[in-house]
């Protein structure tokens, strides 16, 4: 069972860096985005179109793709071509139909849409193979009591690094305070002198390359793939319910319990030959949570209904 | 009745999207306006059933996939059937019509079970809930190989139903060219949806169907009034099930062998698409919406072949569903009350 906790923690830093960024976007706009998903896969594949060395078919590019950068450069540039994809996303979609007046569950049907809709872009003009970062494969190591590669440790520690920024960002600075405003009123926030249009705006970026940054991760742990987004949702809506919907340390707390709930499960006695039912625990264990204590383990009573 | 312009129009729009399959398509229209009409017979009925849970009571279900596999595999598993890896042969069982009453209801029950928690929940939670609720059945329903088969599935079980094929659809088949088992498929489909409608009609102007679409107005009032909103929201969730239950067994039926794969969310997403096409809220929308869906699906091949010189299976699918987001998210932004419906009647916002 414990040499399941090296895996673990690594499905809990995907999802839980992707939480945080699911998290951050309901309790700011109160979109329920299941577009979530196509942007994490996003994250993946422009890294893989940044970094891929020739023989690759991405995107238009036939064959190969020319550019081969650092893998480094890759990932920023494409948490930044995330970041972008966002903006575009509120600008041209989210933004009007909130000056619409259209309803959330429309809003969520339409993320519904666009989800399958950009999915399905993957499939046809990125990547329908399942590919890896051209990166060279390294053993396994014991780390105090699991096991994973070098490589993996550090998307590990990036990860928390990345979250404990993002969360002292959020707690400590203007930003970070008038986001929190804009989620508890956007009308009183309106009066106080707080564009809340600039504020949502920023969020979706920020949202979004956090999003971006989780699907890297999941492509250094695991690989490419069109659907690799879609694949990893419901748990992240695990990490986000379990954690309590709209709270960024809830969420991500909530997204290592689940990565780690889920991989530890396969060594559970009456688990054994069926390990392809992993995600079906965690999934129960979320709508468990959601009956008895719909708020989350740190989510605020008021939040639900 | 008084007959509306938007009816008409609807009926217009059905017409010319039949008609388009057989300017699009010289050779064989006939043969695949029938697979087009099953198809659509069969997720009509679906989008009946989810416009029960998402019309008339306002709940956001996004586990549909699941009331049609439960309603399938019961189904399939009480009558004789092979299945697994080896087709193992289960050569006793209930006759047809026994074991699809079973069926519907278990779906129901389901339904039951799932409305039950689910019920408490806001709005989009409960959309996370039932869409979680159907994947885990899903996965349980892989991993349980000695009784579904797992991913082998279910085959073998198509006589069944064919049995009872009277004899004036194979003369009928035979002279159109029809393969006669799908001709009886979408014949029983379209039945069922008749009577479908028919049951649903009685219901919406009965207190009782009036009661229902209060408990998605004002919740609040419905309890001032001493009517139990709980317990009409499961009775919804039940009956919107049951009928998915049967549309499920349907698709089996049409598919002649029935494997986990069919119940993925997509499915789900494909009926929702039906629903608003045709019109959240009433009851004979799916229908129109269902064959134009159809028609779009099915004729949108050809832009497959225009975008790629020799598509491959997976980049059909792929153009598919990449019209069926693109659709979902047009008309939720542009028309969401679809076809037939009323605006005044959407439920768009999480009470």
């Amino acid at each position: 069972m414990l040499d399941q906790l090296g895996n673990g923690l690594l499905l809990g830093i995907i999802i839980s860096v992707a939480s945080v960024a699911l998290s951050l976007l309901y309790g700011v706009t109160r979109i329920v985005n299941f577009a979530h998903g196509e942007i994490i896969a996003l994250g993946a594949i422009m890294t893989l179109f940044f970094s891929s060395p020739v023989d690759y078919r991405v995107l238009f590019l036939d064959k190969y793709s020319p550019l081969g950068y650092n893998f480094a450069l890759s990932c920023i540039l494409a948490v930044i071509v995330c970041g972008l994809f966002g903006a575009l996303l509120e600008i041209c979609l989210f933004r009007p139909l909130r000056k619409g007046n259209v309803g959330n569950i429309a809003v969520l049907v339409v993320t519904i849409g666009l989800s399958i809709f950009i999915r399905h872009l993957y499939l046809l003009f990125a990547t329908g193979k399942v590919q890896d970062f051209p990166l060279e494969l390294q053993r396994r190591q014991t780390y105090l009591f699991f096991d994973m590669t070098p490589r993996n440790l550090n998307v590990l520690i990036a990860g928390i690094v990345v979250m404990l920024i993002f969360g002292f960002l959020l707690t400590y600075t203007r930003l970070g305070k008038a986001m929190r405003a804009v989620r508890d009123s956007e009308e009183l926030s309106s009066v106080s002198g707080i564009n809340s249009d600039n504020i949502i705006l920023i969020t979706w970026i920020s949202s979004s390359m956090l999003a971006g940054l989780a699907g890297i991760f999941q492509a250094i742990i695991n690989d490419v793939r069109w659907n690799m987004g879609f694949l990893i949702l419901l748990l992240i809506f695990a990490g986000t319910v379990l954690g309590g919907i709209g709270t960024s340390f809830g969420a991500m707390v909530g997204g290592f319990l689940i990565g780690i709930l889920v991989q530890v499960s396969v060594g559970l006695p009456f688990m054994e030959g069926h390990t392809e039912a992993k995600n079906a625990v965690a999934l129960a264990i979320m709508i468990l949570i959601l009956l008895f204590r719909p708020q989350g383990i740190f989510g605020q009573k008021e939040r639900i209904s | 009745m008084k007959i509306s312009n938007k009816f008409l129009f609807a009926v217009f729009l059905t017409g010319f999207s039949i008609y388009l399959v057989f300017a699009l398509n010289p050779e064989g229209a006939s043969r695949i306006l029938l697979n087009l009409l099953t198809f659509a017979g069969i997720y009509g009925l679906s989008a009946i059933g989810l416009n029960v849970h998402f019309g008339w009571t306002g709940l956001l279900n996004f586990g549909h996939a699941s009331f049609m596999g439960v309603g399938a595999y019961v189904t399939l598993i009480l009558m004789p059937h092979a299945a697994g890896r080896e087709g193992e042969i289960t050569s006793t069982g209930l006759p047809f019509i026994v074991a699809l009453i079973i069926g519907i209801l278990s779906a129901a029950l389901f339904g039951l079970l799932l409305g039950l928690p689910a019920i408490r929940l806001r709005g989009d939670y409960l959309a996370i809930v039932t869409i979680a609720a159907a994947e885990i059945f899903r996965l349980l329903v892989r991993d349980l190989e000695s009784i579904t088969g797992g991913v082998y599935g279910i085959i073998n079980y198509t006589e069944n139903l064919q049995q009872y094929r009277p004899n004036f659809i194979n003369n009928f088949s035979e002279s159109l060219g029809f393969s006669p088992s799908q001709a009886w498929v979408c014949l029983v489909a379209w039945v069922s949806i008749l009577f479908t409608v028919l049951f649903l009609k009685r219901l919406n102007n009965s207190p009782w169907g009036r009661a229902l679409r209060a408990v998605r107005e004002d919740e609040d009032a419905v309890r001032a009034m001493g009517k139990n909103a709980v317990w009409l929201k499961l009775q919804s969730f039940m009956l919107g099930a049951g009928i998915a239950g049967l549309s499920g067994v349907l698709l089996a039926f049409n598919y002649g062998s029935l494997e986990t794969t069919v119940f993925v969310p997509l499915l789900t997403f494909y009926v929702w698409a039906i629903m608003i096409l045709g019109g959240v809220g009433t009851i004979t929308g799916p229908i129109f919406g269902s064959i134009i869906f159809w028609v779009i699906i099915s004729e949108t091949d050809r832009l497959a072949f225009i975008l790629f010189e020799n598509a491959n299976g997976q980049q059909l699918a792929g153009v598919r569903f990449l019209l069926v987001g693109l659709l979902i998210m047009a008309l939720m932004i542009f028309r969401p009350s679809g076809l037939l419906g009323k605006k005044e009647e959407l439920l768009l916002d999480v009470k």
